[in-house]
């Protein structure tokens, strides 16, 4: 999961993409439009102002010209070539008086009649001139565009729009990492935690979204706990029949000593009776933590290890401890596991067959290693073994239920522990226990 | 013949249960009484001395066996027997240290229930037959005949398994003595998985002698057993 964190895909950087753009978007468009309309609108007002100024002032000489001497036209190109007469570039443009007579030319041949266009302008002498010149053309708007986004204020405002996106960004997706990340945490403790009010508490889509998820963990859990309570209570009232049947198994074989279908009914409730404890023992390890003690490993070991001379006195344990070793944790559930690995490796030896144990102090984690010299596990069969009710299929035990395992397996969970099986070169079987020191 | 036989209270709040025990017992040789609630136990026991042993279940509605146990212990010496579920190790426990003589796991064979209630029987009457011992050590002095402790002159307080664990250990002082052993002296039976009771009982008597100044006497001696001290070794270990 963590791979994804900072990809492309992720919706952090899809809807800060989204959004950034948009707002990119939409302030180009209007910078497009606003330099579109004003800009070429004030270009053009300027444009003919230079113009009609400039006609005016070629309108005045020419006059002036006229009413000195007969040479007026050589006379006028002089003075606008000089340029201290003129007020900045020449215009190219046409002036006709009203007679229709050419009174200055200045470039305008190479320009199409079409691109023209004529203004009009009052001499000294009251005289209407009409004064043709190019349509005013704007420079191209994109140039204009990016000319004004150059500039610094356009830089604030991307800086602007890009932290406005993130925040944006940040506030849906914020929610949603806290929501995942407390369903997983649900998932992994199935513990009920309560959801802080504020997410629940805002009202728009997350808010649902938390309460959903709230109402959800709700449910699993209350579907969770009956079934725990089931198994624990069938459990609990499947041990007073067996008790009864037990007790009139004893009757009939106390009135006909030679029944030997009764010592079958014996055996057979001491194994529905150890297997309701199994059960017992596993749903009680699915039941909320007990608090955290601090354990001896080493002493539980012992005591383990003492107690398969009572139950399995043909096969010498040795138990070897290096160092002293405390960890945090749950006493009664490592006791259950060492019990069940120990236990399955003296099950499966044969008498004389000996079982090493020993613990190891790591820094941060301790190791009991389990090793017997039986038969082994084969290698695919290894994934199987900790699955409830499954056993070893070259195995024709039939003392045990394949429950062992499992409940070893749950209980070194419970610890955030792990369980490593090894088939040794020399045979046999090798189960390591490793547990961190301290709990999560 | 009916005088002789040794009588037994059955407390249990199965009531079928209770017939059927109560018929296998009656016809092992017991004379056997049944109970259905922990409160009408306590009435009777309060009213009565006559029985030899106490079968007690822990787990029943209203009040608990253990309730039955903490009131009963305070007034009456009968030895009981707890009936506990095979993977109560807390109930066994606190059973034990509020002063049980024994646990039997429930469901059981009623022939087990027979041996045990025997085995019980057997040790609190040992003390009133055959070859009273008079042991000395450490300032504790035992006297076999009224099973009694006497330190300073001062009787400790010891229930029969207690006083039976240290005779044993007095009588073998200086040596290790395994659980096994011990159980099957002290308890009249072998010692099982995960078994408690001597445990409990050691500890017991070390809190007792404790109360009374005197320390360390008893050694744990780990995956093996347990060991009186003799006093030069106890001089040794203080050294």
């Amino acid at each position: 999961m963590l791979k994804h964190t900072f990809g492309v895909k992720r919706l952090f950087w899809r809807i800060f993409i989204a959004f950034w753009l948009a707002s990119l978007l939409v302030m180009i468009a209007t910078g497009f439009v606003l330099v579109n309309k004003f800009s070429s609108d004030e270009y053009n007002k300027r444009f003919f102002n230079d113009v009609v100024s400039q006609a005016e002032r070629i309108v005045w000489r020419y006059e002036q010209d006229l009413a000195t001497s007969g040479g007026a036209k050589v006379k006028l190109k002089d003075w606008v070539n000089n340029k201290h007469n003129r007020d900045g570039h020449l215009i190219p443009m046409l002036i006709k008086n009203d007679n229709g007579k050419t009174v200055y030319h200045y470039r305008l041949n190479k320009i199409k009649l079409k691109d023209r266009t004529e203004q009009h302008v009052t001499g000294p002498s009251n005289r209407e001139y009409q004064v043709h010149i190019r349509k005013p053309k704007a420079p191209r708007i994109y140039k204009q565009v990016l000319y004004r986004f150059q500039s610094l204020q356009f830089g604030f405002i991307f800086i602007a729009s890009a932290l406005v996106s993130a925040l944006l960004s940040w506030s849906i997706i914020l929610p949603l990492n806290y929501l995942g990340a407390f369903s997983r945490r649900y998932a992994n403790q199935q513990e009920v935690a309560i959801l802080p009010r504020k997410l629940i508490a805002r009202g728009d889509e997350l808010g649902d979204l938390a309460l959903d998820i709230d109402f959800m963990i709700n449910k699993t859990h209350a579907a969770a706990s009956a079934q725990q309570q089931l198994l624990h209570d069938v459990s609990h009232e499947l041990r007073a029949p067996l008790a009864r049947l037990q007790a009139s198994a004893a009757l009939i074989e106390q009135k006909s000593p030679d029944s030997r279908h009764v010592k079958q009914i014996h055996n057979d409730c001491l194994r529905i009776d150890q297997l309701i404890q199994q059960i017992l023992d596993y749903s009680k390890l699915e039941q909320g933590s007990p608090t955290v003690e601090n354990c001896d490993l080493n002493a539980l070991c012992q005591h383990v290890v003492d107690n398969m001379a009572v139950n399995y006195p043909g096969i010498p344990v040795h138990f070897t401890a290096r160092g002293k070793i405390e960890l945090a944790g749950y006493p009664e559930a490592l006791l259950q596991a060492l019990d069940n690995i120990i236990g399955n490796a003296c099950k499966y030896s044969a008498n004389g067959e000996l079982v090493e144990v020993s613990t190891l102090a790591r820094e941060l984690s301790v190791v009991v290693t389990v090793r017997d010299h039986g038969p082994g596990v084969d290698d695919e069969e290894m994934s199987k073994l900790s699955q409830p009710f499954y056993r070893a299929g070259n195995q024709m035990h039939t003392n045990g239920f394949g429950l062992g395992l499992s409940i070893a397996v749950k209980a070194i969970n419970k610890h955030n522990g792990e369980l490593r099986m090894s088939s040794p070169d020399d045979g046999g079987l090798c189960v390591e226990i490793i547990l961190p020191r301290t709990l999560p | 013949m009916e005088n002789d036989k040794y009588k037994v209270l059955l407390v249990d709040d199965d009531i079928t249960l209770c017939d059927l025990l109560s018929e296998f017992l009656q016809e092992d040789g017991f004379a056997v009484e049944t109970l259905n609630s922990g409160d009408a136990a306590i009435l009777r026991l309060m009213e009565t001395d006559e029985f030899d042993t106490v079968v007690l279940d822990i787990m029943m509605p209203g009040m608990s066996g253990l309730d039955v146990l903490r009131t009963v212990r305070a007034k009456r010496h009968v030895p009981i027997l707890m009936l506990t579920g095979r993977g109560d190790d807390i109930d066994r426990i606190v059973g034990l240290e509020m002063g049980a003589d024994d646990y039997l796991a429930k469901p059981c064979n009623p022939r087990e229930l027979g041996a045990r209630i025997r085995a019980i029987i057997r040790r609190t009457q040992q003390g009133n037959s055959s070859n009273i011992v008079h042991a000395q050590l450490h300032g504790i002095v035992l006297d076999s005949g009224t099973r009694t402790a006497l330190v300073n002159n001062i009787a400790l307080p010891l229930t029969g398994a207690e006083f039976n664990a240290l005779s044993l250990l007095m009588e073998r002082a200086g040596q290790t003595i395994s659980k096994q052993d011990m159980t099957q002296e002290v308890l009249n039976r072998p010692l099982e998985a995960y078994d408690r009771a001597m445990d409990v009982h050691v500890s017991r008597i070390r809190q007792k002698l404790a109360a009374v100044s005197i320390q360390d006497v008893i050694k744990s001696v780990r995956g093996v057993g347990y060991q009186m001290l003799t006093e030069p070794q106890l001089q040794q270990e203080k050294g």
